[in-house]
């Protein structure tokens, strides 16, 4: 395809800009994300006490309590069977103060801290927010729109050259030509799952402000009181002011699988419920469930006090709107399929991380002074901030890690230390970035990287005794699978360091990485 | 061009800060009436597909971010940054009043 030479000019400063203003802040979403994918793992790996099983019947109980005990929970709650995020069940509502609280069975009364470990919830929020509280979400979301413009920017820039540069990977003298063919090829090969990602993540991210801002403009004012029939399975209900006590929390959990298996879904697993009047002759119960070959979650609404089916949104016979906001959920999760779906999504995020990451690097290098020592300094301070930003979030995850497994053996808090920790280690390797030189920077923190991340399945296996061998036996795999993983991104680190100390033996001349360039 | 004159240098940075310039005139009416012209395109679709607009809620607001960025692309594609604005703003003006006049005068629900 035939480009004028000008718009491709355009298209490229285009890509600059807003690589720039989102590189970073993507490669932090990516490298959190790739972890992300596997948080449901990641709570038996952090918190093996928690690993305690439970019945229909605990969940009962804690329901019957936490209503008995909590007035306010009477009105909403919500409540996780047991098995889906954790192996107990979890009931959460919202204070008078409009405070989320949260109880277990073995702790009945009302916490605002989220059970289960915080690692993996740490690791989540530095996914979508930054771990900037308030506005993080929101800045995403522009990071979102901005990734979504350099996808189309830089397919617009690669398109003369896109069918015959697919599968040029050329190394040798020109490292800028191997980098550039690294970027391509990663980013048109996964460019779906980017478009994808793009797409879902504004959408996730800004949803609320878009209906906000789109409800008088074209829907006449009306977009947010027709939404919750469009996100919600259940109808809303009036009080019908007449108490009835609720049928058995069994009694909904068995109606939810026979109504889906009358819908054409036989394999229904219930996740989590959602209770509305409580005590009310209209009490109303909602039964979110996923099904292994299903995209996307599916929900059966009913009467808690007579079980009358209410409404169904499963998958195969729910509206268009439920097809989609469940389809955008499965998809940015990469909750469908078998563990084959995460283990792809954990590579193509790395991949993403690796784009955003390479992309710096050839802007710095489309820069480049060859026949001066000096360089620019804006090419510095890039340099400087992708060694620092890039290679910090990396050793301060595997620190938060290790932190997870050593503060609760030290007997100090874990949720705010392992934040101490992961946010003070990275702000120490930016710092550290600032004040070496760049090629120095960038082998030493690739080396603190590659030793840091070792030491996850070391400290693992240091403080709960399940080392490899023990996980394997013991048919572990999710726990096998993060240690190994560890071990193999801290293989990886360490050759990436290789490759930085060999490039500053064989200096190829002047650059920001020349070995004393300031 | 080994030797590179300083008349030269200013030149080659005019043309870059003008470049620059260009870029956001152009890329300014993509965001701005962009927006406005993306939310009328999703609004007559949701609301002239037959059947309740309600029924077409999520894929609206699924399309609209795709739309938007490239209305924002394509925008770089106008000879200059005012003709940019005045196309963009007169599509998004029109566009936006047929709908209120189709739901004003009860021909789409």
């Amino acid at each position: 395809m035939k480009l004028k030479p000008a718009t491709l000019r355009t298209f490229t400063t285009l890509h600059s800009w807003v690589g720039m203003l989102a590189g970073f802040a993507l490669f932090v979403a990516f490298y959190a994300g790739a972890i992300t994918v596997f948080h449901h793992s990641l709570q038996p790996w952090a918190s093996p006490q928690l690993a305690a099983t439970a019945s229909l019947d605990d969940a009962q109980q804690l329901l019957d309590q936490v209503l008995a005990r909590h007035p306010e929970a009477r009105e909403h709650l919500g409540m996780t069977f047991p098995g889906y995020e954790l192996a107990e069940p979890t009931a959460y509502w919202q204070n008078a103060q409009g405070v989320w609280q949260f109880a277990t069975p073995r702790h009945l009364a009302a916490s605002p801290t989220p059970p289960g470990a915080s690692l993996p919830e740490l690791v989540n929020e530095l996914h979508y927010t930054l771990g900037l509280p308030l506005v993080g979400s929101w800045l995403m979301g522009l990071v979102s729109l901005l990734y979504g413009v350099a996808l189309v920017s830089g397919l617009v820039i690669h398109l003369p050259r896109l069918f015959k540069d697919l599968f040029a990977l050329r190394p040798g003298r020109n490292l800028k030509r191997f980098w550039q063919d690294a970027h391509n090829v990663i980013g048109v090969l996964s460019l779906p799952f980017h478009i994808m990602f793009a797409v879902t993540g504004a959408l996730l991210c800004l949803l609320f402000v878009l209906m906000l801002a789109l409800s008088p403009l074209v829907h006449d004012g009306k977009l947010m009181e027709a939404s919750a029939a469009a996100m919600d399975t259940a109808p809303i209900v009036q009080k019908a002011d007449v108490s009835r006590p609720l049928s058995p929390l069994a009694s909904w959990h068995a109606r939810a699988i026979a109504v889906a298996a009358e819908h054409g879904v036989a394999d229904f697993v219930p996740g989590y419920l959602k209770l509305a009047h409580a005590g009310d002759a209209h009490a109303v119960v909602e039964i979110t469930g996923t099904s292994p070959r299903g995209l996307g979650a599916g929900a059966v609404a009913l009467n808690a006090t007579s079980g009358a089916v209410l409404a169904t949104q499963l998958p195969g016979s729910r509206d268009a709107n439920h097809a989609v906001l469940s389809a955008v959920y499965a998809l940015h999760f990469g909750d469908y399929g078998n563990v084959a779906v995460r283990w792809l999504y954990f590579l193509l995020g790395l991949g993403g991380a690796f784009l955003f990451y390479s992309g710096n690097l050839l802007w710095i290098e489309s820069r480049r002074k060859r026949r001066q020592a000096e360089q620019g300094r804006s090419s510095i301070v890039m340099a400087r901030a992708t060694v620092g930003v890039c290679l910090g979030v990396c050793v301060a995850i595997s620190a938060a890690f290790v932190a997870a497994q050593l503060l609760p053996a030290l007997g100090w808090r874990v949720d705010a230390g392992e934040r101490w920790i992961c946010f003070g280690s990275w702000a120490l390797c930016v710092a550290w970035a600032a004040w070496r030189a760049p090629l120095r920077a960038a082998r030493e923190l690739l080396w603190l990287a590659a030793i840091v991340t070792a030491l996850v399945p070391l400290a693992h296996g240091f403080v709960t005794g399940w080392w490899f061998w023990r996980s394997a036996a013991a048919g572990h795999g999710a726990l096998l699978a993060i240690d190994l993983g560890a071990l193999a991104l801290a293989a990886g680190f360490a050759s990436l360091a290789r490759a930085a100390s060999r490039r500053s033996r064989h200096d190829d001349g002047n650059s920001v990485w020349a070995d004393q360039a300031r | 061009m080994l030797f590179v004159t300083n008349a030269q240098r200013h030149r080659a940075q005019g043309a870059l800060l003008q470049g620059i310039v260009l870029m956001w005139a152009r890329a300014s009416a993509g965001v701005l009436p962009g927006f406005f012209l993306a939310a009328a395109l999703v609004g007559l679709v949701s609301w002239l597909l037959p059947g309740t607009w309600e029924s077409t809620i999520m894929v609206g607001l699924l399309a609209f971010f795709p739309l938007w960025i490239g209305i924002a692309c394509a925008a770089l594609r106008f000879p200059s940054g005012g003709r940019a604005w005045l196309c963009l703003g007169i599509a998004a003006v029109a566009g936006l009043s047929l709908l209120r006049l189709l739901q004003a005068s009860g021909w789409v629900g």
